[in-house]
């Protein structure tokens, strides 16, 4: 979710009006907002966004239009969406544009002459439509250049990357586009989007000036703002066309609430879009939703009326038709996320404010139960107690060297364990597959703690089963351990015994040889001809990879086969 | 007088004191040690005792000769002294019918010549020998009384040493003749100075005294069962303790702190009606986010999100009939009325395998798996998240979530629920929402509370399911999705600054965990 910043006098100029803190905070909600911090020596709020579906509402302009409407109760009316006629600025895009980065929008803004803040809002819009919502300029990516050297038609195609050579932002000399991939910090950041195409996105004008190379970067001569510009073309690239489309909108609208005269541009397509192969940017995507004034009574749980419905959505910026029983709701063109009636209500409640809605409390009945394995989890946990063990609780992201090597197995089909592809840190690689690995985590770090030491832990564990859909089954184990100068077998096997007599359970011991265990010291432990578990006293080795100095006896145990099938 | 004083006294100083009792006259440690038969030591660690105690007093220092015997003493104590030895070679040799002179005698004596000598003269002057004309020596027949005395003197003082005045005069100068002196240590006795200190009761002593020997108990410690089996206890006082002392620390078996929050926090969901619903570790993208309508490009679904499975990477079967329905919903909204993500949606990546990131993944099962209607469910849920481990950030951790599905369920019952949770979780009656974002809830919902300590605290997110979350799976009711975020109030309780605390492998620190929970 992105984090904005933007000054207080900047909202303000864009509310015309003023707002004390206490007034922004309280219409945050409006625009799912959170403040973050307020700088009261410099007048700067940084503000949390939630919406992620919103990228309207990703800038101060944004917001401030949205407080706007809900002050004033009228959404502005912008002209451009529907210019009509022969209009002179064209791009033309070349046919093979569209097996790397096919879409295009642009417009001009005119008769704004660029501040200190707008040039910073405009440059922390670019980032973040460009980063969050544009995927880090996958599917969208924003250039804005000076607009009076430029000579129209512009042109958006394909070169090959050493064909041509332009200054790039923030470079003095002229570099190919392959240097510019190798060199250019932005190169190096994205190069990758274009990895695989043998030519890259260009865009240049009727004179060959080299505006940009798309999604990368800016010429250094065209494509560089600087306060007190006064037009500027406004330009949107990606692989997405409504996206493309709504980037532009945001873009545009945002300059023309600064002052700027939002001048429209025809793409040329040499093939098909959803929109046609002319497609006249900024263009309104918005198309109305018919619903019905029921859907959103049920779902906000008030008989509201189509009226009152009407009016809240009217004063959150929706333009709304509305009969007696159905609304068409048309959302305003720099808004793309009304998927379902679902979010036509959300809106009418934000609009109405929560607080307007009196809590019902739910009343129809139901029976509240633990599973099964947690019921069984929780008497064992009982006993266990009564035996005098420490309950530990643990992560179960473990290293692979501590479920494996220091327990002196080798990683053979049934002692695999689930392991990530993407650690980010060794320790976490792996799931626990037994529990026993975290109650000697806690011995190797607690030798101060004084003895005896009993520990148990009953949860969940990874077990590789690659019969199992999942390549693994969620099991619930109970593992606990006994570390003393004196601990043995016998000592642990007394506990094991009661428990499982506590338990109902009638089970034996047959002797195995366990790689973690003294030969001779370790058995499996058989409930209804089925190994539930082992119990044993460890092997020295296994003590010394954890460098523990203390006997230990331990028992690690298959919980869930103890549950017999209903 | 203070009486208590007799219960802090140490059975040795009960046994001196009555031992001092049963005399009006001074005792030394000699005494003492005859009439209580303790060892010296233990007789003057006791008076050390009384006496800072003030129940006794030193009555007399005086200085005596104390006679003790030396190695030659003993010596002649287990062998033979001079005389004695004289007379019986006199004696072997009149048997022997043999003449024995004094040189005889001499070059066979065991003794330095000085003191055969001066046994002889002894002898000869009491009269039990004489010189025979010739040299030889013989015996008189006359009883030896310097034999006699000698033997006597070094039987009494074998047994301890003793004053020089508790012997008779006559003994006294005997003694003082063997006695060691300067320029000869070859004696049998020696004679030293020594202090002789004599103890009385005080009256404060004296009367304790009284009252110890009014009670006819003797003290111990330990209640025996052999004292119970045979009534024997009776007999006995049982020595009082000082019990403001600190006890020895126990290690005890006890639930885990952290998990006896989380006990807390299912009982009371199980209180309100919520059953428990469980789903595996490993999940499949399908269940984790397309189930939930996370779009596939959605960027909390990149690689650097969540944790991917490395072997195997996908799941054998396709969860049919969802698959296919939710890929429809995500492309055009399917049956839902929704317009969908109007992208390409890749069935293969459904089955991508990952480790559970969030709690809804057990909801979205349990609403394919023919939940009851109406019902409410929870889980407490592990989760992983991709992010780097520090004080804020774990890598694994728990999420309380659940779901309600009834025809009854809307905003308004949304927030009501989130009110009967900020009582129960937090204790809170003051709440606040605020529009959120979920992906999978419309309308979503902050829900703020205010924790009587805490103050104002984010306590969880909620929602409606959006019908392209709930339709799909075959539920056709509207759904509460709720989650709690406890970890903080837990941690507060805890007094756990590190959210690495709430699983530390630090026993100590485990062992003195503690906290307070509704």
């Amino acid at each position: 979710m992105p984090t904005i910043s933007f000054s207080h006098a900047d909202l303000q100029t864009l509310l015309g009006r003023s707002a004390s803190l206490p007034d922004i905070e309280a219409w945050l909600p409006l625009v799912k907002g959170e403040l973050k911090d307020y700088l009261s020596s410099t007048g700067e709020l940084r503000v949390e966004l939630q919406d992620s579906n919103r990228p309207d509402l990703w800038c101060v302009e944004g917001i401030a239009r949205q407080i706007r409407i809900a002050l004033t109760n009228t959404p502005p009316v912008y002209p451009f969406w529907s210019t009509k006629g022969r209009i002179k600025r064209r791009v033309l895009v070349l046919p093979e544009t569209e097996s790397v980065r096919p879409y295009i929008a642009a417009c001009g803004a005119v008769g704004y002459q660029v501040t200190e803040a707008g040039l910073t809002q405009l440059i922390q819009t670019q980032e973040k439509l460009a980063e969050i919502f544009g995927r880090k300029r996958q599917t969208v990516s924003i250039g804005i250049y000076r607009l009076s050297p430029l000579a129209f038609p512009l042109t958006y195609g394909l070169v090959k990357p050493t064909e041509v050579r332009f200054t790039p932002l923030g470079f003095s000399e002229k570099m190919t586009l392959e240097e510019i991939l190798a060199v250019h910090p932005k190169g190096v950041e994205y190069g990758h989007i274009l990895s695989g195409h043998e030519k890259f996105p260009l865009f240049w004008d009727k004179e060959g000036q080299i505006l940009s190379f798309p999604p990368i970067i800016n010429s250094r001569d065209i494509g560089e703002v600087r306060v007190g510009d006064t037009d500027l073309l406004l330009e949107v690239t990606g692989t997405d066309l409504r996206m493309v489309l709504l980037t532009l909108n945001i873009l545009a609208t945002n300059l023309a609430d600064r002052g700027a005269s939002i001048e429209p541009v025809d793409v040329v397509y040499p093939y098909a879009t959803e929109v046609g192969t002319i497609v006249r940017t900024p263009f309104n995507i918005a198309r109305p939703q018919r619903v019905r004034a029921s859907e959103i009574e049920r779902a906000l749980g008030m008989a509201l009326g189509t009226e009152a419905i009407e009016a809240a959505l009217r004063s959150y910026g929706h333009h709304v038709k509305a009969t007696r029983h159905t609304l068409s709701v048309t959302p305003p063109p720099y808004r793309d996320d009304l998927m379902h009636a679902v979010d036509v209500a959300e809106d009418v409640a934000i609009s109405r404010g929560y607080d307007a809605f009196q809590p019902l409390m739910p009343t129809q009945f139901t029976v509240g139960a633990l599973s099964q394995i947690e019921q069984l989890s929780d008497q064992i946990r009982t006993l266990m107690i009564g035996f005098g063990f420490q309950e530990i609780f643990s992560n179960i992201l473990m290293a692979r060297d501590e479920l494996i090597e220091r327990m002196r197995l080798t990683e053979s089909e049934h002692e695999a364990v689930v392991e990530v592809a993407n650690p980010l840190s060794l320790s976490y690689a792996c799931l626990r597959s037994a529990i026993l690995p975290c109650l000697l985590r806690v011995e190797a770090t607690s030798p101060r703690a004084f003895y005896p030491h009993k520990l148990f832990e009953i949860g969940e564990v990874a077990s590789p089963d690659p019969r199992a859909e999942l390549g693994s089954e969620t099991k619930t184990h109970l593992a606990l351990l006994l570390a003393s100068a004196t601990a043995n077998f016998s000592e642990i096997h007394a506990v094991l015994d009661v428990l499982l007599y506590y338990l109902l359970k009638t089970y034996r011991l047959e002797p195995i040889v366990h790689p973690s265990y003294l030969e001779g010291r370790v058995g499996q432990i058989v409930y209804e001809g089925q190994a539930i578990g082992v119990i044993g006293e460890l092997h020295p080795e296994v003590l010394e990879a954890w460098q523990i100095t203390m006997p230990i006896a331990a028992v690690e145990l298959h919980c869930d086969k103890l549950i017999s099938p209903a | 007088m203070d009486l208590t004083t007799i219960e802090t006294l140490h059975p040795l100083e009960i046994k001196v004191l009555l031992a001092l009792a049963q005399k009006d006259a001074p005792q030394t440690d000699s005494d003492l040690v005859q009439s209580t038969g303790l060892e010296p030591s233990q007789i003057s660690m006791a008076l050390g005792w009384l006496q800072t105690k003030s129940l006794v007093r030193l009555e007399s220092e005086t200085v005596i000769p104390i006679v003790s015997l030396t190695e030659v003493g003993f010596r002649y104590l287990q062998e033979s002294s001079p005389p004695e030895w004289i007379l019986r070679q006199i004696e072997e040799a009149h048997h022997r019918h043999v003449r024995l002179t004094v040189q005889a005698l001499q070059t066979q004596s065991p003794f330095p010549p000085n003191a055969l000598s001066r046994a002889i003269g002894l002898l000869k002057k009491e009269g039990s020998v004489q010189l025979a004309p010739g040299g030889s020596l013989e015996a008189t027949g006359l009883p030896s009384s310097l034999c006699q005395q000698l033997r006597a003197v070094l039987q009494q003082l074998g047994e301890s040493s003793r004053p020089l005045e508790a012997f008779p005069p006559a003994i006294q100068s005997l003694i003082k003749l063997y006695a060691v002196k300067r320029g000869n240590t070859n004696e049998p006795f020696r004679i030293e100075d020594r202090t002789i200190r004599a103890y009385l009761l005080t009256d404060q002593g004296r009367t304790l005294a009284e009252h110890v020997h009014a009670m006819p108990k003797e003290e111990v410690s330990q209640l025996t069962p052999e004292m119970l089996k045979d009534g024997s206890w009776r007999n006995y006082r049982f020595r009082k303790y000082t019990i403001t002392l600190r006890p020895p620390r126990l290690a005890i078996g006890r639930r885990h702190p952290y998990r006896e929050f989380l006990d807390v926090v299912k009982i009371k969901l199980i209180s309100m009606g919520f059953q428990e619903m469980r789903g595996p570790l490993v999940e499949t993208e399908f269940w984790n986010m397309d189930a939930l309508f996370m779009p596939q490009f959605h960027p909390a679904r990149a690689i650097h999100d969540v944790y991917f499975v490395k072997h195997p990477t996908h799941a054998t079967s396709s969860p049919e009939p969802f698959l296919s329905r939710v890929a429809a919903v995500h492309e055009h909204g399917g049956e839902t009325g929704s317009r969908g993500w109007r992208y390409r949606y890749d069935k293969s990546r459904a089955q991508r395998l990952i480790l559970r990131s969030q709690g809804t993944a057990v909801s979205a099962r349990t609403l394919a798996s023919n939940p009851r209607i109406p019902g409410k469910y929870f889980s407490i849920a592990r989760c992983f998240r991709y992010d780097q481990v520090d004080a804020t950030h774990a890598t694994d951790f728990f999420q309380v979530e659940g779901i309600v599905l009834g025809e009854d369920i809307h905003f308004r019952t949304l927030l009501g629920l989130l009110q009967l949770f900020a009582t129960e979780m937090a204790q809170a009656q003051e709440i606040r929402v605020f529009p959120a974002y979920f992906p999978f809830t419309e309308p979503s919902v902050e829900l703020h509370v205010r924790h009587p300590k805490l103050g104002w605290m984010e306590l969880g997110g909620a929602g409606l399911f959006r019908p392209e979350v709930t339709i799909p799976l075959g539920v056709h009711v509207p759904v509460i999705a709720w989650g709690l975020g406890l970890d903080r109030m837990a941690m507060v309780a805890l007094g756990i600054h590190d959210i690495r605390d709430l699983f530390t492998a630090d026993l100590e620190a485990i062992r003195t965990m503690r906290g307070q929970f509704p």
